[in-house]
């Protein structure tokens, strides 16, 4: 942890920390193509049939 | 002309040049083309002109493996054959149905589809059928097929009054064949029993057999043992690789269209795949019959529902007073892999009126084709999702792996293999021209000489090898 505050400013840190309540939005992009066949229960599914 | 018994075909004098076994749809078929070649033919129906339980039960026999029908009731044994209880669906076996696949052993026929697309005129004519239309690409691995649902032509119905005319064709009824005596070269007579006993033999040039899927290899099983041999010199696939279409409820559907595909007259569309989906997923061909239920309005919101949440559509259906099922079910049916462990024995217990061993079918279906359910839906499925035309679920006993259901249609009273056709003498028992290999004037129709099953129901091409057959015995014969 010392060695990791040496190497990154801390400016660096303030900035990090002050985005973390906006790490929620990520969850809303597409994590793979919304196109991609998934089989769920037994239906034969587009992940984006999921969102 | 018809005769009601051997007895009176005898008095009559007739002296035809060829004998074909059988009046369904082959050897009728077959019958007619040598008659329009001028030659002279007897053909010997084991039955009489209506169905009777008397004549049926020469067809009992027993099934050992999957479960299937009584045999006796699998086929009709009267004039006309089982052509006098078949549903009329029409379909050719697909061109990639002759090839041979390199992911299913034994398949590939001799032939291909171009040797019987010259006799598709014919076969409309026969079976008063519409014209062929091509199949329509779902997507690159998905075809939309056509299935006819043809008036089911009853071959007696339609041809007894043209062969009771007829001064080249002699159908003689109540006449079996119960076996074939034969020098290893050529077939020299046919033992008969006709109406209840023994009746002599019968001495022509030339046999044709098309006693039927099952009888076919039956007859030639029995004569080739009280011959040794002398009727199928080359038996090694004698009785072997029969197939049939094993038919089962594959799921249902929930559509983003229900006009996106047109429907037949029952509200049925059918699918199945190109060659390319078969190789990449190593799987046999397979015909999907999506079932459109037409509810309007509500009912359809309702009907959809019930794929998705039955319990909550039931209840709301109830509300109605309405029956509402998912809007579009899936049944399947499929290609049988051609195993020559699928056989026709003889019974060495059991023997019909006229002596004649019963036959002892050994069926079963092969993990290949329970992998061709699962990916053929999983194919299907995600052909409708991906063009978003609709959405597919399989049904659990399918995903689970579990044995077959006892209460679906099981199968199609397909019956085909046995004296299948090829080149190598130990995979097959006919050649290229229906000829059984070693043997100079013993032919073979019908679908007991198919290769491969394909999917489509197999009248048409049955149809479509006797017009062949016929008009190349026809040449044969006059030369």
């Amino acid at each position: 942890m010392t060695i990791l505050i040496k190497t990154v400013s801390r400016r660096a840190i303030v900035r990090a920390l002050a985005m973390l309540p906006a790490l929620p939005l990520l969850r809303g992009l597409p994590d793979s193509d919304p196109d991609e066949i998934v089989e769920v229960d037994g239906w034969i599914l587009k992940r984006s049939d999921l969102a | 002309m018809i005769f009601d018994g051997y007895e009176a075909f005898r008095a009559a004098d007739f002296a035809p040049k060829a004998c074909i076994l059988g009046s369904g749809p082959a050897g009728t078929t077959i019958a007619r083309k040598l008659s329009a070649a001028g030659i002279p033919v007897v053909v010997l129906e084991a039955g009489s002109r209506e169905f009777s339980n008397d004549s049926q039960d020469f067809y009992r026999g027993i099934t050992v493996g999957d479960p299937y029908f009584g045999l006796d009731v699998a086929r009709l044994r009267f004039m006309g054959g089982s052509s006098n209880h078949w549903a009329g669906w029409c379909r050719v076996l697909d061109g990639l149905d002759f090839a041979p696949k390199a992911w299913v052993p034994d398949s590939g026929w001799p032939i291909g589809r171009a040797d019987i697309e010259p006799f598709l005129p014919d076969v409309r004519d026969i079976l008063d059928l519409p014209a062929f239309r091509p199949d329509v690409p779902v997507s690159d691995e998905m075809r939309w097929v056509q299935l006819i649902k043809s008036p089911a032509v009853r071959f007696a119905d339609k041809f007894a009054d043209e062969l009771d005319r007829s001064r080249n064709i002699a159908v003689v009824l109540d006449t079996y064949v119960t076996e074939l005596a034969g020098d290893g070269k050529r077939v020299t007579g046919a033992r008969l029993w006709s109406n209840g006993r023994d009746a002599g033999s019968l001495a022509v040039d030339y046999f044709i057999v098309c006693t039927g899927g099952l009888e076919n290899s039956r007859l030639l099983l029995w004569s080739n043992e009280r011959t040794n041999g002398g009727v199928v010199p080359n038996a090694a696939a004698l009785g072997r690789y029969w197939m049939e279409h094993p038919t089962f409820e594959g799921g249902n559907a929930i559509l983003a269209d229900y006009g996106a595909f047109e429907v037949d007259a029952v509200n049925e569309a059918f699918f199945s795949p190109t060659l390319s989906a078969m190789e990449r997923l190593r799987i046999l061909n397979f015909g999907i019959r999506l079932v459109e239920t037409p509810y309007p309005g509500v009912k359809r919101i309702i009907a959809d529902l019930a794929c998705v949440a039955p319990d909550m559509a039931e209840w709301t259906s109830s509300q109605l007073s309405q029956n509402l099922r998912c809007a579009a079910q899936l049944h399947v049916a499929w290609e049988q892999a051609p195993l020559a462990s699928n056989r026709i024995e003889l019974s060495r217990t059991d023997v019909d009126h006229a002596g004649v061993p019963r036959i002892e079918l050994h069926w079963r279906k092969s993990e290949l084709e329970r992998r061709t359910l699962l990916e053929g839906l999983r194919l299907f499925g995600a052909t409708l999702a991906r063009k978003n035309l609709g959405r597919v679920r399989i049904a659990d006993w399918i995903l689970s792996g579990a044995d077959y259901p006892t209460n679906q249609e099981t199968a199609g009273n397909h019956h085909m293999g046995g004296t299948r056709m090829g080149t190598d003498v130990t995979t097959s028992v006919v050649d290229a021209d229906c000829k059984v290999h070693g043997m100079d004037n013993l032919y073979v129709g019908g679908s007991s000489v198919f290769c491969t099953s394909g999917q489509a129901n197999p009248t048409t091409t049955i149809t479509a090898l006797a017009c062949r057959l016929g008009e190349h015995l026809g040449k044969v014969i006059a030369n």
